[in-house]
């Protein structure tokens, strides 16, 4: 089973090097409705909450769509720019993703939290389990069995 | 109120309560019955159940009669109704509001408590039967109640009303709006049964595995209703929404998504339970957060609490709901409680390496998925009550998370197939995997080829290459073995629900990650072309119904054929809706959408071209999903009851 081991390890490397080379290139530049079509997935629709601009067909989600491809097109402004100066010309909270800060930040801690805990009660489960073990028969076990093979083939 | 109701409201509503009558006799009997054990009050309960079960039918029947013949005297039929809606929209009007949906749950429970009833009838004596039946009745009792009282489609409206706007447009223009509904509803409701199980083998006491091998067809049969559901759901939102996505992780979807990821992780578990009599309290908590969650999501989307485009006007039902949660929540937990000792397991899990502890991995992935959902769905409700403040939790929060737990997911589903019960050796599972991971690295090179770019959608690929390795080498196994019968039974029908979760799973990691959209200005007969394909305007033409005015954008694709989106007008209600069109094949689909402003007499058209690759197996993946479940649920070859539990049931491994 050597070779099978080599083998194995051979082909963690083909996989290692194919991931590494697929997740560096790209798929061409972004173009402008990319940019677009990323900027108002991550803004809210006024009217309809919980869709985000670029899935509603709100009247509201529609101008605001409008908006960004403004200012997409005019190139003058960073994302970070056009979603502030969203947030400005529209009010209110028009991002579609909770912040990392204050107590939106625990929407992101949860889950992690979450987790680790989930991991570490599954942890503690497999210990106990271990510990729990049958042993290996004593000797008062064994003349147990002992007695009763031989009752067992006094009866025969 | 009850008097000026036309002869059909008149009429439902005294179905209504008549069903409300027969399911608390129907509890009444079973409880008492059970309690002290008496055949003769036993033998009451299917007529009981059979009474509610027509009184559901005929108050349904009621309400589409009323729908049919347009009797406007009922308020649901001016808020539902009207004239220009076509037959088969207008029968499916019946369920596209708040009380009639409700109504739909009505009969779809008192169809499933008569078919338990049924079920069971030869097996009236034993005492788990008639607790569970008492358990559906309260039940139905309550959703009777729901829909006497502050969900009643049955009020009279307004006088003087003849004609209404018609179902919500979005409601009108998809043959889907008839399935879509309906089969949720048989999986969503479908629920009730395995959880009326479960507390009746708490209130017995009989905690060990009967139960569950009793009422695994019916946890099954949910769950598949439920899956098909949810699936017919992302189609209707693909093919009517025009963003040209499958799923928005909007509140409604996600209460649909809560229920179906605690019974998926049950369908797993509960395999442990019958295999080593173990993860007793477990399963029995996912039965009722599987059963509850189908209630809090009524609650948050029905209430009002939450909006969004499914989520119908606000109404009183919100406490009803809130109420029996609570209900459910107490005595299931009490009911834990009380037979804590019963629950306790005896067996141990030997080691992480094994059947039974990728089955527990498999529930903590779920688990952490339900809760990441379930939290991202109420969080904006937490931080109101918190802070006054209003927030949105959208799609990004939940692809951002889910996608890790999907990864996490694939790559069990990629060695968990290959395990044994008890244990594995590292040298058993270097032997198993090694075709499977051969698959992997070809389904990895494939889209590399294919020009796949990307960390997550590669390992998704990779992923989904063994997992579908792992899963096919079971059936390969298994049908060398036994011929036809290696593709029935539950390892055997699982593995090829696997095959399809993974031809989705792909197909969304495709389609998500290589998505390509342009929007194009066209002008009557000059070609425009984008990502390899040629779009010419050829006309924009006007439609006219009595329900609305679509103008249809001529669009003629890679000079072969015309395809048509439209933005349709419905004049009633004033609402403009878009309405893409499809062009589909097994590689790659081009969506097209019509934006506005439209006007019919230009001679150009703005249109939103989306490529989206292998959207098709999507439902492909659905169909298979569909087979596979009902291959599982036919019996497999069964381990003899001589042999040891660690005995193989199918074929050993080479």
């Amino acid at each position: 089973m050597k070779t099978r081991r080599s083998v194995w390890l051979a082909m963690f490397l083909l996989v290692a090097v194919l991931l590494v080379f697929g997740s560096t290139r790209t798929g061409g530049p972004q173009t402008q409705q990319d940019r677009i079509d990323s900027l108002t997935a991550v803004l809210a629709c006024p009217t309809c909450s919980g869709e985000s601009v670029f899935v509603s067909r709100a009247v509201a989600a529609e101008s605001i769509r409008a908006e960004v491809a403004r200012q997409v097109s005019a190139g003058l402004r960073t994302d970070e720019q056009i979603l502030s100066y969203i947030e400005q010309r529209f009010g209110g909270e028009v991002l579609l993703v909770p912040r990392a800060t204050g107590v939106d930040a625990l929407v992101w801690a949860l889950p992690v939290a979450a987790l680790v805990f989930s991991i570490f009660l599954l942890y503690s489960a497999f210990t106990k389990w271990r510990g729990n073990k049958p042993e290996s028969p004593t000797s008062d076990d064994e003349q147990i069995v002992a007695r009763a093979l031989n009752t067992k083939t006094d009866e025969q | 109120m009850f008097a000026s109701a036309g002869i059909s409201g008149t009429v439902g509503r005294a179905f209504l309560l008549v069903g409300f009558i027969g399911a608390v006799f129907g509890a009444f009997a079973a409880f008492t019955g059970a309690r002290r054990n008496d055949p003769q009050i036993i033998r009451l309960i299917p007529r009981f159940s059979t009474l509610s079960f027509a009184a559901a039918v005929g108050a349904f029947a009621a309400m589409e009669y009323a729908m049919i013949t347009r009797d406007f005297s009922l308020a649901y039929v001016q808020k539902v109704g009207s004239w220009s809606t076509p037959a088969l929209y207008n029968f499916a009007a019946v369920w596209s509001a708040l009380e009639g949906s409700i109504l739909m749950w009505v009969l779809v429970l008192a169809g499933y408590t008569a078919a338990v009833s049924f079920w069971v009838r030869k097996r009236m004596q034993d005492l788990i039967a008639s607790w569970a039946l008492g358990v559906m009745f309260v039940v139905s009792a309550f959703f009777f109640l729901v829909s006497f009282f502050p969900a009643n489609p049955f009020a009279a409206g307004a006088p003087g009303v003849l004609d209404g706007p018609g179902p919500n447009p979005l409601l009108q223009n998809h043959i889907l709006v008839m399935f879509h509904p309906p089969i949720l509803y048989l999986g969503y409701v479908g629920v009730t049964v395995p959880f009326a199980f479960a507390i009746a083998a708490l209130i017995t006491g009989r905690v060990g595995e009967g139960w569950l091998v009793a009422t695994r067809r019916w946890s099954l049969f949910a769950w598949g209703f439920l899956t098909f559901g949810i699936a017919l759901g992302s189609w209707w939102s693909y093919e009517v929404l025009g963003w040209s996505g499958v799923w928005a992780w909007d509140p409604v979807e996600n209460a649909s998504l809560l229920p179906w990821i605690t019974g998926t992780a049950y369908i797993h578990s509960v395999l442990v339970q019958e295999r080593r009599g173990m993860l007793r309290v477990w399963n029995i908590s996912l039965l009722v957060a599987t059963f509850s969650l189908t209630i809090l999501g009524t609650f948050l989307t029905r209430s009002g609490v939450l909006n969004s485009v499914h989520a119908f006007s606000e109404s009183s039902i919100g406490s009803w709901f809130l109420g029996l949660f609570a209900v459910v929540l107490v005595v299931s937990i009490g009911l834990i409680g009380w037979r804590g000792d019963k629950l306790r397991s005896p067996g141990v899990i030997d080691s992480p390496l094994s059947r039974e502890a990728a089955f527990l991995a498999n529930n903590v992935l779920f688990a952490v998925f339900a809760f990441v959902v379930l939290l991202g769905t109420v969080f904006p409700l937490i931080i109101e009550a918190l802070q006054n403040r209003q927030i949105a939790v959208g799609a990004p929060f939940f692809d951002k998370l889910s996608m890790p737990i999907g990864l996490a997911l694939l790559t069990l589903m990629a060695i968990a197939p290959v395990l044994p019960w008890r244990k594995a050796s590292t040298e058993t599972l270097r032997q198993r995997l090694f075709w499977p991971a051969w698959c992997g690295v070809a389904a990895l090179v494939a889209s590399l080829l294919l020009g796949a770019y990307g960390l997550a959608p590669l390992l998704t690929f990779t992923l989904g290459g063994v997992s579908a390795g792992a899963a096919m080498r079971q059936v390969v196994l298994a049908t060398r073995r036994q011929g036809w019968r290696g593709l029935v039974g539950r390892a055997n029908g699982g593995m090829i629900v696997h095959l399809g979760v993974i031809l989705i799973a792909v197909a969304l990691g495709a389609s998500n990650s290589f998505s390509k959209s342009q929007e194009l200005s066209l002008v009557a007969n000059v070609e425009a072309s984008f990502s390899g394909h040629t779009f010419e305007l050829k006309d924009v033409i006007e439609v006219r119904d009595d329900r609305s005015i679509s103008v249809k954008a001529l669009v003629l694709v890679d000079g072969k054929k015309i395809y048509a989106p439209a933005i349709t007008k419905y004049t009633r209600i004033g609402m403009n809706v878009g309405t893409p069109s499809v062009r589909t094949s097994l590689t790659t689909d081009i969506y097209l959408t019509l934006e506005p402003p439209v006007r019919q007499d230009a001679n150009e058209a703005r249109i939103k071209v989306f490529i989206k690759p292998m959207i098709i197996w999507l439902w492909i993946g659905t169909a298979l999903m569909a087979v596979g479940t009902v291959l599982a649920a036919f019996p497999g070859r069964r381990r003899k009851p001589t042999d040891a539990t660690s005995a193989p049931v199918e074929v050993a491994a080479s």
